[in-house]
């Protein structure tokens, strides 16, 4: 029995842009998006937005990519049978992808340990995606010097990128490094072991889960790591058909690629990923 | 009073000295000569504590101050000190003021101002003392303690032979047996000593005698350790009219860091470490340090630094007086950082301000907690990332890759301590098909491994024993494991799967990381 995405359909390009009746909407929508971002645009030559290589993604993103000056969400997401995550790593991989494709420079990563169970990021395995020699690690044990950290980072010329691992939600800290990334053309990420409440101030807000991967066939190793994407929240960005745009991605390690899994071969990706799509 | 076996006496005060008791002397003794003697119980520790802060309030007159613990030579040991008692009256101050005495006036008369000054600002604290100077710190340590009561204390260049000639031989520092023998043989006055000849001294006496009488008098050297390394470079600023806005030592700070600066900029040197202390009107100090990833000249961010710290300072009642000293600093290599760097692209290039950024995030979050990843040729996934100062060398472009790139799939999160896992394995030797991790069952579905990763033997073990030689290392078995909900774990096994005496098998599971 083929298996059919309720996404298949969905074409690459938002169909409003076609409708007379939004047109207006649409030219205003991005006469307020320039006057938004006015500060944003070009800073020592960068450019205001960084393609993800993924071009499904980037279509749907503001200037084809990730806004160099905007505060970036990602949140770790429950699997595809719902039970709360048991850990992030699928999101590290995701925020790692996205910080490699800003540079070059020093990225700043802030975290918070979280206390016994503490398991910092592994620089042997983030190579695959930058050199962790541009890496500068900063240990906060508090949020608020967490949230002074990332802003003196955005603030820092050398600074390519900052990351925040939080668990805490501050509107008012939010608002603050979304200014600052503004204003100095740095992206700030935001990157969470768990889902937490929407902050209208981010310009993109993803969630990620590790999605079951493809075994060699006949075997039962563990194949390219895959994740389950949405894209939850898309400020400056072109509106989608579907309410919140979902991808399955794999990444493959060697060839240091992140692509979207074709729809046909979503089947041999696992049982309950089958089930829960026909069902 | 101090207890050695029996009761000492520690110290005694001028009236108990006059009528013949000394230090160390048994307090049954002690009653003997003088039956209404009243004594307090010793505080040892209590009196280190003042010393050290008189000695600390005495880095306004020479960067080289030393405490003077026992009764004797320099204690090297001033624990040992305070637990045997000595550190009772006897216990002094040595200040070397080479080169500190023409800021009071030019010669002798400068010599001498200092001296009048130290005793009276100590005078106005209710503090009595008794300070000498002298060439060497022997005779000054014995006219501060031995002389007349109204006598001059100051004994001028070279004048040591005729100042300590009529001096008792106490003053020089003896041990209790070489003394006690000096007595019987007559000998009571250092001047006693100098028509003997040597060498019957020296056979006599051992070198003991003759080393303190050679220090007392110039012809040996006697080096002062001083209490803390006095730094190289340093500036002073005393004021008229004690200070204490916040917003004047701010100033005050300024100047100082500017006359340092140009210091450093005569010297080819750079600041790795900045201390300013504040001595303050009431005789106490307060210091604050700031330090900086790299050699640092540069006024503005120097200050920058300082001001997130001079919060901190408390001027109290007001401050009389600023010392700003760099205890650390290091070659400079200033205009080379600017240079774009090809084989470093990390932070080592600085001149993008990411070392003041590194530099102010670790004045606020401490600097261990800024730091960046150097790899390490380890087998041992733990080992392989070491936090190193942001100062250090970082490590070269590809380094990572190639350590990435010679061990198999790497976590992207490494726990901190492995985790202990309860599993279930059909085949001993296989992946577990299930594991449980914080009440979590995880069914696994796929599994890679194992990876077979031994202890490096030839590092010795965490209490600095080398394992025997013929026993094999520890080994952990690694596995990538991948759950129903797709989540991947990186587990292992601490050794190979074997069965002891009751049954049980030896080997435990532990949760290490997880994957992307």
């Amino acid at each position: 029995m083929p298996v059919i995405s309720p996404s298949a359909f969905a074409s690459p390009h938002p169909r409003i842009a076609n409708d007379p009746a939004t047109l207006v909407p649409a030219a205003l929508r991005e006469k307020v998006r320039r006057l938004e971002r006015a500060n944003s645009v070009g800073r020592n030559g960068k450019t205001a937005a960084v393609p993800l290589g993924i071009a499904a993604i980037d279509a749907l993103l503001p200037d084809g990519g990730l806004l160099t000056g905007a505060l970036h969400e990602i949140e770790a997401g429950p699997g595809p049978s719902g039970r709360v995550a048991s850990h992030d790593g699928a999101a590290l991989g995701f925020a790692a992808h996205l910080l490699s494709r800003f540079g070059p420079g020093t990225i700043l990563w802030c975290r918070r340990p979280t206390g016994r169970f503490d398991a910092p990021p592994y620089a042997s395995a983030l190579s695959s995606w930058f050199d962790p020699a541009r890496l500068l690690m900063v240990t906060a044990h508090r949020d608020e010097d967490l949230f002074w950290a990332m802003e003196e980072g955005l603030r820092c010329p050398g600074i390519a990128a900052v990351l925040g691992e939080t668990r805490a939600v501050d509107p008012t800290a939010g608002r603050r490094l979304s200014l600052a990334a503004e204003k100095n053309g740095v992206p700030a990420l935001l990157l969470r072991a768990q889902p937490a409440p929407p902050q209208s101030v981010c310009a993109t807000r993803w969630r990620i889960a590790s999605a079951p991967s493809c075994s060699t066939p006949g075997l039962k190793d563990v194949g390219a790591a895959r994740w389950r994407l949405e894209l939850r929240r898309n400020r400056f960005g072109t509106p989608s058909a579907a309410e919140t745009p979902s991808w399955l991605l794999e990444w493959n390690d060697e060839t240091h690629c992140l692509a979207v899994v074709p729809q046909a071969l979503h089947g041999s990706s696992g049982t309950h990923f089958e089930e829960r799509l026909v069902g | 009073m101090w207890h050695d076996g029996c009761p000492r006496l520690a110290a005694v005060n001028p009236h108990a000295r006059a009528a013949g008791l000394r230090p160390r002397m048994r307090l049954a003794d002690a009653r003997a000569l003088l039956p209404d003697i009243v004594t307090v119980a010793g505080e040892p520790q209590a009196d280190l504590r003042l010393i050290e802060a008189i000695a600390g309030w005495c880095d306004r007159y020479t960067p080289w101050v030393a405490v003077d613990a026992m009764g004797g030579a320099l204690a090297d040991d001033i624990e040992r000190a305070c637990s045997t008692g000595g550190f009772g009256g006897d216990a002094g101050l040595l200040l070397d003021v080479t080169g500190c005495t023409h800021l009071f006036g030019e010669g002798e008369a400068g010599e001498r101002a200092l001296l009048a000054d130290l005793v009276t600002r100590l005078a106005r604290r209710d503090l009595s003392c008794r300070a000498a100077m002298a060439d060497t710190a022997g005779a000054a340590w014995a006219l501060a303690r031995f002389a007349e009561r109204h006598a001059d204390l100051f004994c001028p260049s070279h004048g040591q032979r005729d100042a300590l000639g009529s001096l008792p031989v106490e003053g020089l520092r003896l041990d209790a047996p070489i003394l006690d023998t000096l007595l019987k043989l007559g000998l009571r006055h250092i001047g006693d000593l100098y028509p003997i000849p040597r060498a019957p001294l020296a056979r006599r006496f051992g070198d003991r005698l003759l080393n303190c009488l050679d220090q007392a008098l110039g012809t040996l050297a006697e080096p002062i350790e001083p209490r803390r390394i006095p730094p190289a470079f340093r500036t002073r600023l005393a004021f008229a009219e004690p200070i204490g806005r916040a917003e004047d030592i701010a100033a005050a700070t300024s100047r100082l860091l500017a006359a340092l600066c140009r210091q450093f900029e005569q010297a080819g040197v750079g600041a790795r470490q900045l201390e300013i202390a504040l001595y303050r009107v009431d005789g106490s100090v307060d210091r604050t340090s700031i330090g900086t990833s790299r050699p640092n000249r540069d006024n503005p961010k120097l200050m920058k630094l300082f001001e997130e710290r001079l919060g901190e300072l408390d001027p109290g009642f007001g401050v009389e007086l600023m010392i700003l000293a760099a205890p650390e600093v290091e070659a400079w290599s200033g205009t080379q950082d600017v240079l774009p760097d090809q084989n470093a692209p990390g932070i080592a290039s600085g001149g993008d301000g990411t070392i003041d950024l590194a530099d102010r995030l670790a004045l606020r979050l401490g600097s261990e907690n800024v730091v960046r990843l150097l790899s390490r040729d380890s087998h041992l996934p733990e080992r392989v990332q070491v936090a190193a100062a942001v100062s250090s060398k970082p490590a070269a472009a590809g380094a990572w890759r190639r350590v990435a790139s010679l061990k198999g799939a790497r976590p992207t999160r490494l726990l901190q301590r492995p985790e202990p896992v309860e599993v279930t394995a059909f085949v001993p030797d296989d992946p577990p098909s299930v594991f449980h991790w914080r009440r979590h069952a995880h069914r696994i579905v796929r599994a890679d491994g194992p990876e077979r990763i031994a202890n490096e033997w030839w590092r010795p073990r965490s209490d600095g024993t080398h394992p025997p030689a013929g026993t094999l290392p520890p080994v952990r078995d690694y596995y990538r494991v991948e759950d129903d909900d797709g989540g991947r774990f990186w587990l292992f096994r601490d050794g190979p799967y074997q069965l002891a005496a009751n049954g049980q098998p030896t080997a435990r599971w532990f949760l290490h990381g997880f994957c992307a």
